[in-house]
């Protein structure tokens, strides 16, 4: 099947059912893409479909056809960032990192809906993304701080 | 902003028209009984196979009312809880204000032991009038009869609504270890038009009926 | 003033090693040193001064011989170094150390001594010295025990400091000016003329030389990165998806496997029907493993997939089959034939049959470390090597286990150690390897990824120690005068050293670390160790004992506090003795500012406990809502000598408190049929954001020695939540997790 990833099309030969997650990362080498739990409980592996959030290891492979899939490293690189990785850069949020693609990915997300949230709302929007180094905090401001330069404030 | 909230609204729309080709996993029928057939006590025993369906976890959990807190409660749960993860679905109900449902519950049903279930529909909390979570059978059908409440339907159009909307079907079909609500579908449309035919009896009605006639509240 | 900036510098001898084509500088000497593993495959033209610095014409490459599993010793590594080499962030590569004795961590083997951190008696020293050595000896290359930081502070300093002198004289004898007249900066010898020369141009002249060494260290008054904020190395990768985790590599025609083992730990598998597995597409082989069955496919998910049609018979577990019945044996462990020591007797407890004024007992379960990578290797056996990537905290270890799977010798074992997507102990154990080089050992030539599954991650890991305390105690004038503590846990010590084939004979200090160790001068103050025997297995978790031994402590304390109706600050600092603590518990109750009265629905907690040598106050508030008690504020003071970046100190800490509490409130894991309950996250989350506080950090510089800091802020977190519960509700909470006996929101 042809799955469309960063703006590129790819010709993919697996079972319809296959989590689009072991798509990413087996079989198209796209690796910021973590797999955590398999069952939607950490966020690790949020990426973005038709420019949402969306958790690829819930979703088959099938359901991404004719569909635009943004991954972490379609979302900005280190030559060319996002303003949510730039402020999650500022903030050196990062611990081991391995949950941070998803957090910046549901972060992207929640800030086209919401451009200036309050702590609650961050609250409500990021606690579905586990971080096992406890880096809440910083996550907090940087959201904040992302928010502020999509803005265009900072 | 609106550019984006069109997006949204378009992955919904896609999520639908394919929900609209894959829906008849379920074939039903509207099984009308004769008008005066049924009698009131037939009625009541309907109800109650009705508000067994009701006040099930895969239904009661996301029929929460006012609260923008789907619930997490029956046998896949060890105590009754407030969905984890924080969840708020807003008052959109489909979670846009903070994180959508649809981000974890996709139109694939995750089989997996506490996976996330899904439908080819958004995955959403009902509506606010349909407030059924913890509530007692009395309340809950009085809600269900009264037409301010309940989308203004009468029973045919409340049994032939469960009948389209799949994200109702997934209750009976819930896969994986989830134990299903009880009764079939069918079965329980036709309990729908049973007790709408016995006029839709609730279970204190004499009590109520001394007071008001109108107002079910 | 630190009394560490007027420390004597030490005699670190920074020595060197000829090689063919070109020259190692600067080996760490003790007195005869190990093999500089750079040095073998070193090219020509290669100058490596050391096992940590590497320069050639192209670049200079930084070794950190310590595992980056998010503590972020990678750049504080590279920093040290850099500190003295005077390179900037940008100039150099780093390269995780393979393994080899030369890393050998200096620092976990002195605080494995049984003496207090403060102790500097010639007994504790001699200790120290002597256990130093028998690490150096076994070459013991490990990451844990917050040790990175003072295993490195001098030695890798030193390193940088050997590497400039030598780069320096190279330069004085290609352009004759003399060595005093040169000045390093920004990876260049300057001349005096303003001309610069790159040390990568100086590289192939500096390999020829002997190094100097006996080099000075600067004053921390000249530090260009030590003690100021740092940009982490790392953070721009981990923050675009593009860091390599060992799960992220791929290879050729690389294989990818799956596997599932007796979920009744330790146990054997009696058969199993691979049937419906074999027939499943990508699936390549099928192959029994110890205690289980791996399934070897060409995609992950449907090694997964296929591995879970897998039909196992297991074998009874050797422990246990239910919880209850490990609580039952702990609970009967309170008896002097499982008396492992008693580690410290103050004054003189002598308890008539109820005398004393209050009893409380305490409990804490098993936790699970459950870092979000879950447990990999990538591993490729052909006759002449074994190459294995994967994250692992003692690399040398590591390599045995492969080479006593797969027959080759030590040395045809490639080890690449990778970036860790967190670890809390975890990846201290074997599991992954062991059963990476029993497949790879079957499916030989290609590279195979092994992947556990969250599922199996869960079933698999060995948790923390379980344990109860029982206390008593009495109060008099207001003031705790008798504090007699009992505490029985397993040892997982023991139960660690016996996967990795080491005797841990003697009493185990992690049993009571962090209570036998109060520094508190209570008048009659007991603290007794009894050993559970071995239950299910278990490991080191972040902290190890501190986070059942604070807990217990610091809590039984409190009581006391309260029934002598003392204030919890005021009481704790009169009895401490300890000043360096002393000021820490102050600068706690300053910040927090412990007297302003709170609301009628809140209440505040505070805990002191040392562990790793660091003393970590922690004040937390707390408000009872409708939904449930609210974490509101946790201020955290520590003093770890010298705070070597304070983004990373302040992160760590932060992290620290959310797995402390976290675990605490929400956590833990239990056996039925023999197997652990939790299986994934939403069984055992540890803390999600909407219940993290604010979090307040200061780091004091008082003490004399240096300290990491990865997981001093866990153990006081749980006791100061649990005494702020009762300030604010009037309920003690005596066992983990909180969330058994209140709710929280």
């Amino acid at each position: 099947m042809e799955i469309n990833v960063n703006g590129e099309a790819h010709e993919v030969d697996v079972e319809d059912d296959m989590p689009l997650l072991w798509v990413l990362r087996d079989e198209l080498n796209l690796t910021g893409t973590k797999y955590g739990c398999g069952i939607a409980q950490c966020g690790a592996c949020t990426i973005h479909m038709d420019g949402l959030a969306v958790r690829p290891c819930q979703l088959k492979a099938s359901e991404a056809k004719g569909r635009q899939i943004t991954t972490i490293e379609g979302l900005g690189t280190p030559d060319a960032l996002n303003a949510v990785q730039a402020a999650w850069i500022e903030h050196q949020v990062a611990q081991c990192g391995y949950c941070q693609s998803g957090q910046i990915m549901s972060a992207a997300s929640f800030l086209k809906f919401k451009p200036n949230p309050t702590d609650e709302e961050i609250d409500y929007a990021m606690s579905a993304n586990l971080c096992r180094c406890g880096t809440y905090p910083r996550i907090r401001e940087a959201v904040k701080t992302a928010a502020a330069k999509l803005r265009g404030e900072v | 902003m609106k550019s984006v909230i069109k997006t949204c609204l378009l992955s919904l729309f896609i999520v639908n028209s394919m929900a609209a080709e894959n829906s008849i996993g379920d074939k039903t029928v509207l099984n009308e009984p004769e008008a005066g057939s049924v009698s009131t006590q037939q009625g009541l025993d309907s109800w109650s196979r009705v508000y067994e369906v009701a006040s099930h976890p895969r239904c009661a959990n996301c029929h929460v009312g006012n609260s923008p807190y789907p619930m997490w409660s029956g046998p896949s749960f060890t105590k009754t809880q407030r969905h984890g993860m924080n969840i708020n679905a807003g008052a959109s109900r489909m979670g846009v204000e903070y994180i959508m449902c649809s981000t974890c519950h996709t139109g694939s049903n995750s089989e997996a032991d506490h996976g996330a279930p899904g439908v080819k529909d958004a995955w959403r909390l009902a509506p606010v009038e349909a407030d059924w979570f913890g509530k007692s059978s009395v309340e809950i059908c009085q809600q269900l009869r009264d037409p301010k409440r309940n989308g203004n339907r009468t029973y045919q159009e409340i049994a032939s609504h469960l009948g389209h909307d799949v994200i109702l079907h997934w209750a009976w079909n819930p896969g994986g270890e989830r134990e299903p609500a009880p009764y079939s579908l069918q079965e329980h449309m036709d309990d729908i038009m049973l007790w709408g035919v016995a006029g839709m009896p609730c279970p204190d009605d004499i009590n109520s009926n001394l007071n008001d006639g109108v107002s079910y509240e | 003033m630190s009394q560490l900036k007027t420390i004597t510098r030490r005699t670190f001898l920074v020595g060197s090693t000829a090689i063919a084509g070109g020259v190692a500088f600067g080996t760490y000497l003790t007195k005869k040193p190990h093999d500089n593993p750079l040095a073998e495959n070193l090219k020509n033209g290669e100058a490596s001064f050391n096992p940590w610095v590497l320069i050639n014409e192209e670049k200079i490459t930084l070794v950190v011989p310590h595992m980056d599993m998010g503590q972020g010793v990678a750049s504080m590594q590279a920093a040290l170094i850099a500190e003295e080499l005077d390179l900037d962030f940008g100039q150099f590569e780093i390269s995780f150390g393979v393994p080899a004795a030369a890393y050998f961590n200096t620092a976990l083997a002195s605080e494995a001594a049984p003496f207090l951190s403060a102790d500097e008696s010639i007994p504790a020293k001699t200790m120290r010295t002597l256990m130093s050595s028998v690490f150096k000896i076994m070459g013991l290359q490990v990451t844990g025990g917050s040790s990175s930081v003072p295993d490195s502070f001098f030695k890798l300093r030193m390193a940088g400091a050997t590497a400039r002198e030598t780069l320096k004289k190279a330069a004085s004898l290609k352009t004759g000016v003399a060595v005093e007249q040169l000045k390093t900066a920004g990876g260049h010898v300057i001349l005096p003329d303003g001309n610069q020369l790159a040390y990568t141009e100086l590289a192939k002249l500096a390999s020829e030389l002997k190094p100097l060494h006996n080099n000075e260290l600067r004053e921390p008054a000249d530090w260009r990165l030590i003690g100021k904020p740092m940009q982490r190395l790392d953070v721009v990768e981990k923050s675009t998806g593009t860091l390599k985790y060992g799960i992220d590599l791929a290879f050729d025609e690389m294989l990818y496997a799956a596997v599932k083992t007796n979920p009744r730990k330790g146990a054997a598998m009696q058969s199993y029907d691979d049937s419906l597995a074999k027939k499943m597409r990508g699936v390549s082989h099928v192959i029994a493993v110890t205690n289980g069955v791996a399934v070897v496919a060409d995609n992950t998910w449907r090694a997964f997939k296929a591995v879970d049609k897998v039909d196992c018979e297991w074998s009874e577990a050797p422990y246990p089959a239910e919880q209850a019945d490990h609580w039952a044996e702990v609970v009967a462990s309170f008896i002097p034939e499982r008396l492992d020591k008693v580690w410290r007797d103050d004054g003189s407890i002598t308890w008539s049959k109820d005398s004393y004024e209050i009893k409380s007992e305490y409990k804490a379960p098993y936790v699970a470390h459950q870092p979000l990578e879950p447990l990999n290797a990538i591993i490729k056996v052909t006759d002449e090597r074994v190459d294995i990537w994967v994250a692992h905290q003692m690399p040398r270890f590591a390599q045995q286990k492969v080479a006593s799977i797969t027959g080759h010798e030590e040395e045809q074992i490639y080890l690449h150690n990778q970036y860790a997507g967190g670890s809390f102990g975890h990846r201290l154990e074997f599991e992954n390897v062991l059963l990476a080089a029993e497949i790879a050992k079957q499916v030989q030539g290609k590279a195979i990824k092994l992947t556990f599954s969250r599922e199996e991650d869960f079933a698999q890991d060995f948790t923390r120690q379980i344990g109860m305390a029982s206390g008593l105690g009495g109060v008099d004038n207001g003031q705790v005068v008798s504090m007699d503590l009992s505490i029985a846990t397993v040892s997982s010590s023991t139960s660690q050293g016996k996967r990795l084939g080491q005797a841990t004979p003697g009493p185990d200090k992690q049993i009571v670390e962090g209570a036998w160790n109060l520094p508190y001068a209570i008048p009659n103050f007991r603290v007794s160790a009894y050993r559970v025997p071995e239950l299910a297995p278990t490991s080191s978790w972040r902290s190890v004992g501190a986070s059942t031994a604070g807990f217990f402590a610091d809590c039984f304390l409190d009581e006391l506090i309260h029934l002598a109706g003392a204030d919890p600050l005021a009481e704790r600092i009169r009895l401490c003795q300890d000043e360096v603590v002393k000021q820490v518990l102050i600068t706690a109750g300053e910040l927090s500012e412990w007297n302003k009265p709170l609301g009628p629905n809140q209440g505040r907690g505070i805990a002191l406990v040392e562990s790793f040598g660091v003393p970590v106050a922690e004040v937390v508030e707390v408000t009872q809502t409708d939904n449930g008690i609210k974490v509101d504020q946790v201020t955290v003071v520590a003093d770890v000598g010298q705070v070597l970046d304070p983004v990373n100190f302040d992160n760590l800490v932060k992290g620290g408190v959310v797995w402390g509490l976290g675990h605490a409130m929400n956590s833990e894991i239990t056996y039925a049929d023999g197997k652990v309950q939790q299986r994934n996250y939403h069984q055992h989350e540890g803390m999600r954001m909407h219940q993290c506080p604010q979090i307040i950090v200061k780091g004091l510089e008082n003490a004399t020695k240096i300290r990491g800091i990865g997981e001093p802020p866990i153990p006081p977190a749980a006791p100061a939540l649990a005494n702020a519960i009762f300030a604010a509700t009037g309920q003690r909470i005596r066992e983990m997790p909180f969330n058994k006996h209140i709710k929280f929101v």
